[in-house]
């Protein structure tokens, strides 16, 4: 309590704005990444669960490279590596590079979550539906990914929140999101706890906040008799 | 094999790794010792103690890695009443116990709370207090189950250590970026980024396969 008591709120007060500006940047970033990385992980897991030749090998190695490695390394990769690319240089913004970085990272994990959930849908559901007469494509959007779906759903909401919080990495290129706001702000101000406290406080608002809405959408899909 | 290969290597390796896995023990330790700790309290059935508890794991699984590390570093010296200042390598190795320990202790809770019943009241039967079955029996039990999750919390601390080059530390990846401007500031264009950056890759990859491998393997046999 003491330390709230001697805290300056007047400038939290005055630099909300800030702070404002730098969680829209993480929330853009996030977005952007979640939804990359939901993309990816049923596609490449799809291909993982169904043992598609050439793109499920590929996608193995993508997976491990990229589960194997931290995202710090994966982050000055893109970003200090690929413009000194032998012959053919490739230079991003650091927006670019930012949601790209975690939707990659994220995309690996979220393979790994949907490969898990779809090889775990019972092999007689399948079978039932080859056995309507649908196409092996129709079998899977209609009986493998609603139900490998919501199989998938708690391991995946994990990965997601985890790509939120890994926008806060983007910090290290300059990327002016949520935490390189605050370490703008506290090199030009001097006050530290003010800062960091704040910080954290809005990145715990912002995770509780997206772990509960998860939370919501995993009962709202659940299936009702396993309720 | 080019000239600059040679010292760039040594400095990584000797410098660098050597900081990467002392930072990653003590993290691995700290992690281990408060999670258990933290977690076999959870399971103790009293409502404000589990309230504070719960506060604890989510507050330090929530926050980034980085912005626990930044309070430990930066603004803890600062607050009133502590006033201390941990050194760069310090402050990183315990904002990465915080962080790990929330992860141990919601495992060590699992673990703990999937042991039968019968085995605490045979113990208590037995005339253990709370301290002596839980250290005797029930842990050495949850130990199969908290096995595997503890060896993949090692692969994520591994990789998490590089976020201590963002507070100075110069572990793998600070002295690999440090080659990169030394090479830069000596040679001018050429600052071989691709390739040290490349290296720093495949260094945590061979680090952390293995433990991936065996923390998979783990779970296989042991759950």
């Amino acid at each position: 309590m003491t330390l709230l008591a001697s805290f300056d709120w007047q400038f939290i007060w005055d630099h909300l704005p800030d702070f404002w500006q730098g969680l829209k940047a993480t929330l853009k970033v996030a977005a952007i990444g979640i939804a990359g990385s939901l993309v990816i992980g049923i596609v490449l897991g799809a291909a993982r669960a169904h043992k598609l030749p050439v793109v499920s090998p590929l996608a193995a190695v993508y997976v491990e490279v990229f589960r194997n490695t931290p995202i710090l390394v994966q982050i000055f990769f893109i970003a200090g590596a690929l413009p000194h690319l032998p012959g053919h240089p490739i230079r991003l913004d650091p927006f670019t590079i930012g949601w790209l970085s975690v939707m990659v990272w994220g995309g690996a994990y979220n393979t790994e979550n949907f490969r898990a959930a779809f090889e775990a849908v019972p092999y007689r559901y399948r079978e039932a539906g080859l056995a309507l007469g649908f196409s092996r494509l129709a079998t899977f959007f209609n009986v493998t990914l609603p139900i490998g779906a919501r199989i998938a759903l708690p391991s995946s909401i994990n990965t997601y929140v985890s790509v939120l919080k890994n926008t806060s990495l983007l910090t290290a290129i300059g990327f002016a999101e949520l935490t390189n706001t605050a370490y703008s702000l506290e090199s030009e101000s001097f006050k530290p706890t003010e800062v960091y406290v704040t910080l954290g406080a809005i990145y715990l608002v912002v995770v509780w906040t997206l772990s509960a809405l998860m939370r919501v959408v995993e009962w709202r899909l659940s299936i009702p008799e396993s309720r | 094999m080019p000239d600059w290969v040679d010292p760039v290597a040594h400095y990584m390796l000797h410098e660098g790794l050597k900081a990467t896995l002392r930072i990653a023990v003590f993290a691995l330790i700290g992690s281990t010792v408060i999670g258990i700790l933290v977690g076999t309290l959870m399971t103790i059935r009293f409502r404000p103690l589990q309230a504070l508890l719960r506060l604890y794991v989510e507050v330090w699984r929530g926050l980034p890695i980085i912005v626990t590390i930044f309070l430990v570093y930066y603004a803890l010296p600062t607050t009133p009443y502590i006033h201390h200042r941990f050194g760069a390598f310090a402050g990183a190795a315990i904002g990465l116990s915080l962080w790990g320990s929330a992860q141990v202790a919601e495992a060590t809770r699992g673990a703990v709370q999937s042991i039968p019943h019968e085995q605490h009241e045979a113990a208590a039967a037995l005339g253990f207090g709370w301290l002596g079955r839980h250290v005797s029996v029930i842990l050495p039990q949850a130990m199969r189950r908290l096995l595997p999750p503890l060896v993949s919390l090692l692969a994520n601390v591994i990789q998490n250590t590089t976020i201590a080059s963002l507070i100075g530390v110069t572990e793998l990846l600070a002295t690999g970026q440090r080659s990169i401007e030394r090479l830069q500031f000596e040679a001018g264009a050429d600052s071989h980024a691709f390739a040290i950056y490349g290296a720093v890759m495949v260094a945590f990859f061979c680090i952390s396969f293995p433990v991936t491998r065996l923390a998979i393997f783990l779970e296989r046999r042991l759950v």
